[in-house]
């Protein structure tokens, strides 16, 4: 009877799954008549194909199992529940939208911060030997504290690789900037010299060519967006490049190598790759055995990490070879950063080849996104308590007829994560199609959120079960725990006297305190930084960036009889471009202090302000010997009778002539530093600065422009306005500006929402109240102080609470972010606590406004 | 009459139902459906509408004997109730009612 049963096994097994037991045979039976039939009719594959698409058509409630038979409680009861939620959002629409609106906006700040932090982490991640490459760093005391740098000894490289066999490779790094030529296209680059291993330990991935051509001195490797740059779209290898050292130095390289272009998340990267033999054939002053002198960066592979032990005991006398070499920079010790995690320690090393772009952003997101969460988080907490007035009723029926506390809590929280899960899909777009986007161009950054990647849906899963929970455990519980007489005795007093809803909206109140007080101090700051001094006068200068001493000669002797110019300067060094670090010694204790090398006429040009004593004088070679300070070394040195003061530096002694006032060298991030001027050999200018006319920066800007392109048509003019030499720093810090209105704004607006949820209930609760109020004649003020007054004091007590913690936290994210940075005042105290009334005044008046509309018999009628 | 109303899915297999007499199981039934009215039917729409008949009262069934071109499995056989030929008489009746009282005048849009 049993005949072997050959249909085709999935679909079968799910048929017998879903089919009731009692109706299989028949049903099941029609299934077989047919495919038999049909693979008569029609062969053997077509008849599978329709049995599969019978078997999922046969897929309905005729054929399933009962499920009423067995008696499945909880999922009755959780249908139940779905019922019941989802009525009661309906009919609160209201708070309903304030619940999820809200939710979803922190949820979406959170999707962000997750995809930034994402993109933070993988960083410099992709390369297959992360964890096995090293950055070599020192420890030297330069001038009181002791620092890491990620600069290396020369000789190094080469003595490891020789004195270790636990070291698998060794690469050198030198960066120096050129120009390259290929054909008509002419510019600056930034070129990276580099041993032959450098693409064995960092392993990016070629789009043509082969990594190994890097061992041919002649050879080079560009980047992707170089080739584009230089070649266009096709494939350039082959092709020749020109690269130009200096007036009479230059190499004709082959490009024998592509990049694929470099992943998004990567701080060290090249544009230009070569050997890193042809420092030594290219620059005569070179000297790669000098132990005096620095490498970039040098970089080693090794096996395991525990080698790292055996390979610093090794490194000792290393360091004597070195401080013998040197003595301004004494080497403690040698260390080791890995490249996986070398761009989160990189704020604390100084000169490495990586750099921590987000340390701020690591810290600040996080909690940026934690304020929010709990900002909505408390919007529903408020609102759920004030509001179970009206599900009263339902609790007491649903405990009566048999469920526990544990029940009503189960389902209040698992309401709740309805909620939030609806809010998180809510979240999620929004991230996806405004936050997101927005954020990418604050930070420009190209970050993102992949909804493939597994990780999101973990974060998200774990989101949405922390802030379901988080929001709706106290009202499960505090709901849950009526007691059922009292209830139907309608003798439960609650809801209003809540002392905790007041205490969450007082902390609502604090954090947007918190956060308008930032976006008030940014704000300002933006203002101040922009019309702070520099500490000398950068409009109507102009620089430009010579090649040469002959090179500045041959400009300097054009521009000079430009009508608009009313003063030249050459120098070594230029203000807001480049000064170089140096030790002065005075009574043999070292101080670090930064350097310039310019000529007389500089400090007329650059309006530098002299306090005291002279600037240098015009070729004078007495002068040669004589600095000029600014104040703040005067002050660290506690040079009491600075003029004439000798101060030793490289071995030779100096005399000060002249102090100026304190300016700033590099922009508005770093602090002022002591600072020497040295007049420079007219042998070593390499920057051109004028001051022209006022009004006339532009024509001035063109004809030098002009001029240097008749000069040297081989080389790109590089230079421009003195006031733009920040411009980059001034964009950053009017981005900060951006995002912390942007955040305030979303505070204020998660605060204000909350609180308008939590009046309209309070006032909708207490209708009867008004009502008879009214009746007493009431007017509308007696009625409008009366709502006001509860709210007016916690508003208070939060900002006496919020203001003083406001400005303990602007003051140190300031002291944080930025050296020089706004005196925080009254006004920036004062503003939040405006906004802060004004918005709740605002909020309550709408509702005062609807009660003294209503209708009183309505508020007093009772059914 | 509310009671017994029939889709008109429903009627055609009820109608099928009593054609086919002591054979009328639901895969002959969909063919013999296909055969005369040219629609393609699928079983599992039979299936439905068999089982809402039956759960009406308007269809009875009993199980055959196994058959070996079911993979040696029975297979439920329907016949008609006194109730379902009362539904299905009801509803002839009310539709040649209803033809019968088109006045003639109605199908006589050619001649204008």
């Amino acid at each position: 009877m049993d005949q072997k049963i050959n249909v085709p096994k999935l679909p079968h097994i799910f048929f017998r799954w879903y089919c009731r037991p009692e109706r299989y045979e028949e049903l099941h039976g029609d299934l077989e008549e047919l495919y038999y039939e049909r693979i008569k009719e029609q062969g053997s594959t077509q008849a599978r194909m329709h049995y599969l698409f019978d078997v999922i058509r046969c897929c309905q409630p005729y054929a399933w199992k009962k499920l009423s038979l067995q008696p499945n409680f909880s999922t009755n009861m959780f249908r139940n529940y779905y019922k019941t939620s989802s009525r009661s959002l309906m009919r609160n629409p209201l708070s309903s939208f304030i619940n999820i609106f809200g939710l979803s906006m922190a949820i979406g700040v959170c999707l962000v911060v997750y995809a930034f932090l994402k993109y933070d982490y993988s960083i410099d991640r992709f390369h297959e030997f992360k964890d096995e490459v090293y950055l070599i760093t020192f420890s030297a005391d330069r001038s009181g504290t002791e620092e890491q740098y990620g600069l290396t000894p020369r000789p190094l490289g080469d003595m490891l690789r020789e004195d270790f066999t636990h070291i698998k490779k060794v690469c050198r790094v030198e960066d120096k900037n050129a120009v390259l030529k290929n054909g008509d296209k002419v510019f600056h680059e930034s070129v990276r010299f580099s041993d032959p291993e450098f693409l064995d330990m960092l392993t990016f991935p070629l789009k043509w060519g082969v990594k190994q051509s890097l061992a041919e001195p002649n050879n080079i490797i560009l980047s992707d967006e170089m080739a584009t740059k230089y070649f266009g779209d096709e494939n350039p290898l082959g092709q020749d490049i020109q690269m130009i050292f200096g007036e009479d130095r230059s190499k004709t390289f082959k490009v024998s190598g592509v990049a694929e272009p470099f992943p998004e998340a990567h701080i060290i990267d090249f544009s230009f790759l070569v050997n890193f033999e042809n420092l030594r054939t290219n620059f005569p002053n070179y000297n790669s055995q000098d132990w005096g002198e620095f490498v970039n960066a040098t970089l080693i592979q090794v096996s395991a990490p525990s080698d790292l032990a055996l390979i610093t005991e090794g490194m000792t006398k290393y360091q004597t070879l070195h401080n013998k070499a040197q003595n301004d920079w004494e080497i403690t010790s040698f260390g080791f950063e890995q490249l996986a995690s070398l761009h989160l320690n990189s704020g604390n090393i100084k000169n490495d080849i990586s750099y921590d772009a987000s340390s701020e952003g690591r810290i600040s997101l996080p909690i940026l996104a934690l304020f929010m969460l709990a900002l909505a988080c408390f919007n529903y907490i408020n609102i759920a308590i004030v509001s179970a007035a009206k599900r009263l009723k339902e609790i007491g029926v649903r405990k009566v007829i048999g469920a526990n506390r544990g029940k009503v809590i189960t389902q209040f929280l698992a309401e709740n994560i309805l909620v939030t899960a609806f809010a998180l899909i809510v979240g999620l777009v929004l991230a996806l199609t405004i936050f997101l986007p927005w954020f990418i161009q604050v930070a420009q950054r190209n970050m993102e959120l992949n909804l493939i990647d597994g990780n999101l849906w973990i974060f998200l899963v774990a989101l949405l079960f922390l802030t379901g929970i988080a929001s709706g455990i106290y009202p499960a519980l505090y709901i849950s725990k009526f007691n059922t007489v009292k209830i139907f005795k309608g003798s439960v007093q609650f809801g209003k006297k809540n002392p905790l809803t007041k205490v969450l909206l007082g902390f609502q109140l604090i954090l947007a305190c918190i956060t308008i007080t930032n976006a008030v101090v940014f704000t300002q700051n933006t203002t101040y930084l922009n019309n702070r001094s520099w500490g000398y006068n950068q409009q109507g200068t102009l620089y430009a960036d010579v090649i040469d001493a002959v090179g500045f000669d041959r400009l300097n002797a054009l521009m000079i009889q430009h009508p608009d110019v009313m003063s030249t300067a050459g120098s070594t060094h230029h203000l807001g471009k480049e000064t170089a670090p140096s030790l002065v010694y005075q009574a043999n204790r070292p101080y670090e202090v930064a350097q310039l090398s310019v000529s007389a006429d500089y400090f007329k040009t650059m309006e530098l302000q002299l306090t005291e004593g002279r600037f240098f004088k015009d070729r004078s070679e007495n002068d040669k010997q004589a600095i000029v300070v600014n104040e703040l070394l005067v002050k660290n040195m506690v040079l009491e009778q600075p003029i004439g003061e000798l101060l030793e530096i490289d071995g030779a002694k100096y005399e000060v002539i002249g102090v100026v006032k304190d300016f700033h060298e590099k922009n508005f991030y770093y602090e002022m530093q002591p600072t020497i001027f040295r007049l420079a050999d007219q042998s070593d200018y390499r920057y051109l600065s004028m001051k022209v006319r006022p009004g006339t920066e532009q024509e001035a800007y063109q004809a030098l422009q002009s001029e240097w392109a008749a000069l040297f048509p081989e080389t790109p003019f590089q230079g421009g306005y003195q006031e733009d030499v920040w411009t980059g720093f001034f964009e950053e810090v009017d981005t900060q500006e951006r995002f912390t209105k942007t955040v305030a704004f979303m505070a204020v607006l998660l605060a204000s929402l909350g609180l308008y949820g939590l009046v309209t209930l309070n006032v909708s609760g207490r209708i009867k109240e008004f009502s008879i109020r009214k009746v007493l004649g009431a007017g509308l003020k007696n009625i409008a102080i009366n709502i006001t007054q509860q709210y007016i004091v916690l508003c208070l007590l939060a900002l006496v609470l919020g203001l003083p913690i406001s400005y303990v936290l602007a003051k140190a994210m300031m002291d944080m972010m930025y050296p020089i940075s706004v005196p925080i005042g009254y006004l920036e105290i004062m503003l939040p606590a405006i906004i802060l009334v004004v918005v709740l005044l605002a909020v309550v008046f709408t509702q005062v406004g609807k009660v003294s509309k209503s209708n009183l018999v309505d508020g007093l009628r009772t059914e | 009459m509310k009671g017994t109303h029939l889709g008109e899915f429903e009627e055609l297999i009820l109608l099928t139902v009593g054609v086919l007499y002591d054979e009328a199981y639901a895969v002959a039934i969909a063919k013999e459906i296909e055969e005369q009215s040219g629609r393609s039917i699928n079983v599992s729409a039979v299936h439905k509408s068999l089982y809402r008949l039956e759960e009406k009262g308007m269809l009875d069934s009993r199980l055959s004997d196994p058959e070996s071109k079911r993979g040696g499995k029975r297979k439920r056989l329907f016949s008609i109730t006194a109730y379902g030929k009362r539904a299905l008489d009801e509803s002839m009746e009310l539709r040649m009612r209803l033809r019968n009282r088109i006045p003639n005048i109605a199908f006589k849009w050619q001649m204008s």
